[in-house]
């Protein structure tokens, strides 16, 4: 906003002070605040917004005053109706008539509440997730770095750490960068073993996000070095579960792994980041050290007023070096991108609908409150034009009728702001998982100004506007409307039935989109997952290597856990495997004898799990041809067996193959050839939506891991399991943990939780729409019915009869609603087709849900439209004719 | 009350008109100046205050402009009952920050 733009604006909010001091002073109150601002300007965007909120706080007390004084002037002085703008009785008139017309009240108020509801709690999720600042100082200028490899198929690698120590030395563009890799470790003393979520970070992660430790301090560089002194620093939540809040633990030390680390700070709770980490150690890396792994995420700060655009230039160009020495292809290239990014993409799909739902459903609220306002001002008609006539202001009559609006909108926004809160703590219950840890949705100052904001432009857009159209009419025709008879405005009523039209279009929109959402999900629930979810209980359990060092160890303490469990009563099948359906990810590349080229030419990634005999059996996964793997499988290295999936089958060798006695090996010279001796069906690894990779089992001794899932299959309830399964592996190790504990049945729920409550929330959005509609109608076919008694009774009189004048009143809302639902149909088909990503195969133009709709919402119109008919065909004729 | 003090922005209008006749634009900088830039006075109280001053004949408009001002301007200076009313308040407030200086010294005596 220019200076000039902002003066002229003061200029016009001076019509809140009382009118003489506006008219005695206006203009040097205009010198004085353009002199405010322009020392506002001098000190940056917040000294401006202050003096705006001081400015407006100053003129509104001056209003107050101007009260005050009147209530006490008025009794004793005659005021000049003229220059005083009855504020005051305008509120009370306003009030008294909102109070007589109790249900019309009731009814805008319920309607627009409804609509700001929904409202309110659609913007606070998307105010926590896209609005809400990261609670990291400066937010805007952390950025999210990771390298892409897409020749590898592979969108994002992960960071290697050589690299990252290449772009810390050369880059130029960022104040400082990290990364961090979460983890867990097992934490054992005398307050029993505990998984606990940690992350590996760079020393320079605390600066990054400039986070401040309660107490002690963060790493130093010297601990960030291989071999560097065993250290830890706490999140705030687990010092004070684990330490009581006890100030002296610095320097005490936390058995992480069987290693003993000395805790050297403790940082705040809102710093706990990635996600809900509740503990650092310095991840130690060796830039010298030959064939890292990609597998880091990295942070950074960047420098003031610096892009990530530019930043993303300047990481190339750091990079340079390492493309010269071996990656002349650029095969792996580093990016960077808002971090706000990284952490909501799979929400701005979701998001972006569940906004325009409710944006619809807001507008659908909106013509009620409009067609409410315009049947009660065209009801007022009479009203109106009498007190017209008797000398009163139409300057007046707005007053008022705005003040009415206005009253309106603060108690429906309220309620409204209200209602939506709760709204949206229940459905942060319903996903409590799916949400990232830093997104909260408490009412802030932007939900509240979003709700008051809707709730008085809906009011005064919705109610005002009808209103004045309505009693827009000159003196002349309103007395006239008052001894013409009780028919009322025709271009009102073609209003009113414009609006039911249009909220039924509307209503027919979200109706259809909510159903094909809902259609989606059952989709989705079908889809067969290539394993048997129910009977199946999981968990985790990782071996401490400090206590087991050796891999025979850990492949004998699996063999043992594994026979334990098989043991059980209830329980008939049992594996342990890397990587659980709906779990983590572990891929690499291999070399495949006789593959043919891959249809984009790129090297498929491949999904590596190893697994134990019996997890295939635990698991119900259907076998296609070969075997499952047997306990001798992996135990002799000269003969390497594995197990590939349909689509590894059909990638490498071509639909109809047959993959059995084939060989392949990882790409590295040295490594052996493995055979196939089993292909089973795909498991829907990366969720039910998302397509298979392919993907191939190796025998689990010949990949000995130290943390592994179990996976047992039972005959009985497996909660009724969960504690004798933890009792032996406390038997086993009383320091490990078992974390991760679900079924597959929940652990699929899980993974569709997202798509749950968006499609439960669009069925709610539409069913309220719905419910909206259909009262609209209601609403206006009764008030309608009742301003046409008199026409009715003629009628009558002149010997319709009920069954015509029930066809009639029917008959004309029939057309308007069917009109309504048509175009709202067409609306929704195109609607549905922008939604194609998200709608997993559900086609747009889906009869049964276009002729459901319409078939509903028509058949609901008759009945909302057969009460309001139903009375009309009774009205007595001369009753009628008496009522004027 | 018999020591019923004035409104702070009252106090320094009536401050910043005590030697010279001004405009409102002058007497909130000067407002501010005697104040260290502790005292605003924001458009709509500032001309409230002077209407309610006016209303209470404690300052009165100055009927001729100097003629170089612009002629929207109006000037103001204290009236007889205006000065006395400041006059008043500045020995209130002195009476009151005796009281309060000898106070705080009492508490730090006792402490010791």
């Amino acid at each position: 906003m220019t200076h000039g733009t902002a003066v002229r604006v003061y200029r016009a909010l001076l019509i809140l002070v009382p009118s003489r001091l506006r008219e005695t002073h206006g203009d040097e109150m205009e010198a004085l605040f353009a002199e405010r601002l322009a020392a506002a300007r001098e000190s940056g965007a917040a000294a401006i917004a202050r003096t705006w909120v001081r400015t407006i706080v100053d003129l509104l007390q001056a209003r107050a005053a101007g009260w005050r004084r009147r209530a006490g002037v008025m009794l004793t002085v005659p005021t000049d109706e003229r220059h005083t703008v009855m504020f005051g009785s305008d509120l009370r008139s306003a009030w008294r008539s909102l109070n007589r017309q109790r249900t019309a009240t009731a009814l805008v108020l319920f309607m627009l509440s409804l609509g700001i509801a929904a409202n309110v709690a659609v913007f606070s999720l998307v105010n926590g997730l896209f609005l809400r600042p990261f609670p990291f100082p400066q937010p805007d200028r952390l950025v999210y770095i990771n390298e892409t490899a897409p020749r590898w198929n592979l969108e994002v690698v992960g960071v290697n750490y050589p690299d990252f120590v290449q772009w810390r030395n050369a880059q130029k563009l960022f104040e400082s960068i990290a990364l961090y890799s979460t983890d867990a470790f097992n934490v054992a003393d005398a307050a029993g073993a505990e998984r606990i979520r940690g992350a590996f970070v760079t020393w320079d992660f605390a600066r990054v996000l400039r986070v401040e430790p309660l107490i002690g301090r963060t790493f130093t560089e010297a601990e960030d070095k291989p071999k560097g002194p065993p250290v830890v620093v706490l999140g705030e939540a687990l010092w004070k579960e684990r330490f009581g809040g006890d100030r002296a633990v610095i320097g005490r030390t936390l058995r992480l792994d069987g290693v003993a680390r000395t805790i050297v700070g403790v940082v705040p709770a809102a710093a706990s980041f990635p996600d809900d980490v509740r503990l650092w150690v310095p991840m130690g890396g060796d830039p010298n050290q030959q064939g890292q792994s990609y597998s880091f995420d990295g942070i950074g700060r960047l420098k003031p007023g610096v892009t990530a655009a530019d930043a993303d230039r300047d990481l190339k160009r750091a990079h340079q070096p390492i493309w010269d020495k071996g990656d002349k292809d650029h095969t792996v290239s580093p990016f960077v991108k808002p971090l706000r990014d990284q952490f909501v993409r799979d929400y701005r799909t979701a998001a972006s609908t569940v906004t325009g739902a409710v944006a619809l459903l807001l507008l659908i609220a909106c013509a009620n409150v409009a067609a409410v306002m315009l049947a009660r001002a065209l009801a007022r008609r009479r009203e109106m034009g009498i007190r017209l006539a008797l000398g009163s202001s139409r300057f007046r009559l707005l007053t008022q009728l705005l003040f009415e609006n206005l009253i309106l909108s603060v108690i429906g926004g309220a309620i409204g702001l209200a209602a939506g809160q709760w709204a949206i703590a229940v459905l942060v219950r319903m996903i409590p998982d799916e949400l990232p840890r830093w997104a909260a949705f408490q009412v802030d100052a932007r939900v509240i100004a979003f709700s008051l904001a809707t709730a008085v432009v809906t009011v005064v857009l919705f109610g005002w506007a009808p209103a004045l159209h309505a009693i827009g009419a000159s003196v002349r025709s309103a007395m006239h409307a008052t001894t013409g008879g009780t028919t009322g405005a025709p271009r009102g009523r073609r209003t009113l039935w414009f609006l039911v039209a249009g909220e039924f279009a509307l209503a027919a929109v979200l109706l259809v989109c909510g159903l094909l959402f809902v259609k989606a999900l059952d989709r989705v629930r079908h889809v067969d997952p290539g394993f048997r979810a129910d009977n199946v209980l999981t968990f985790a359990v990782p071996i401490s290597e400090a206590a087991r060092p050796k891999q025979e160890q850990w492949i004998a303490f699996w063999d043992q856990l594994r026979a334990k469990l098989r043991a059980l009563p209830g329980v008939d099948a049992v594996g342990v495997i890397t990587c659980l359906p709906l779990g983590c990810h572990w891929g690499n590349f291999f070399a495949v004898e006789g593959a043919i080229p891959s249809a984009d030419g790129k090297d498929p990634v491949v999904l590596v799990r190893a697994a134990s005999a019996g997890y295939f059996e635990a698991m119900g996964i259907r076998l296609r041809a070969g075997r499952f793997f047997i306990e001798a499988d992996g135990r002799d290295p000269q003969h390497p067996a594995i197990i590939v999936n349909e689509t590894f089958v059909k990638t490498f060798w071509g639909p109809g193959a047959n993959g059995l006695g084939r060989r392949l090996k990882v790409r590295d010279p040295e490594a052996k050839w493995m055979t196939v001796v089993g292909v089973v069906e795909d498991v829907k690894h990366y969720g039910l939506e998302r397509p298979m990779r392919p993907g191939l089992y190796a025998p689990l001794p010949m990949i000995p891991r130290s943390t592994l899932s179990v996976a047992m299959h039972t005959t009985v309830d497996p909660q009724s399991l969960v504690s004798a399964a933890r009792q032996i592996v406390r038997e086993m190790d009383p320091e490990l943990p078992v974390f991760g504990v679900r079924t597959m049945d929940e652990a699929i729920r899980r993974s569709l939780a997202l798509r749950a409550a968006l499609s439960w929330m669009l069925a709610v959005f539409a069913g309220l729409a719905f419910v909206l509609a259909l009262g609209g109608a209601y609403g206006v076919a009764s008030y309608l019915v009742s301003q046409r008694t008199r026409e009715i009774g003629i009628r009558v009189a002149l010997g319709a009869q009920p069954s015509d004048i029930q066809r009639h009143i029917i008959g004309r809302a029939l057309a308007v609603v069917g009109a309504g639902v048509a175009c709202g149909l067409i609306a929704a088909v195109v609607a549905a087709r922008s939604l194609h990503d998200v709608l997993f195969g559900v086609r747009p133009l889906d009869a049964v849900v276009l002729l459901t709709v319409a078939g509903v919402m028509l058949v609901t119109a008759i009945a909302a439209n057969g009460v309001p008919a139903y009375r009309a065909a009774r009205i007595d004729p001369m009753r009628s004719l008496r009522t004027e | 009350m018999a020591e019923a003090s004035l409104k702070p922005t009252h106090f320094y209008i009536l401050l910043a008109l005590s030697h010279e006749h001004r405009h409102g634009l002058s007497i909130a900088r000067e407002a501010e100046a005697l104040s260290d830039g502790r005292v605003r006075l924001w458009p709509a109280s500032l001309y409230g205050s002077l209407q309610e001053l006016s209303d209470r004949r404690w300052i009165e408009e100055v009927p001729e402009h100097p003629v170089e001002e612009s002629e929207r301007r109006r000037y103001y200076r204290l009236t007889r009952a205006g000065r006395q009313a400041l006059t008043a308040e500045a020995e209130h407030l002195a009476r009151v920050a005796r009281l309060a200086r000898a106070r705080a010294r009492a508490r730090t005596g006792d402490a010791r």
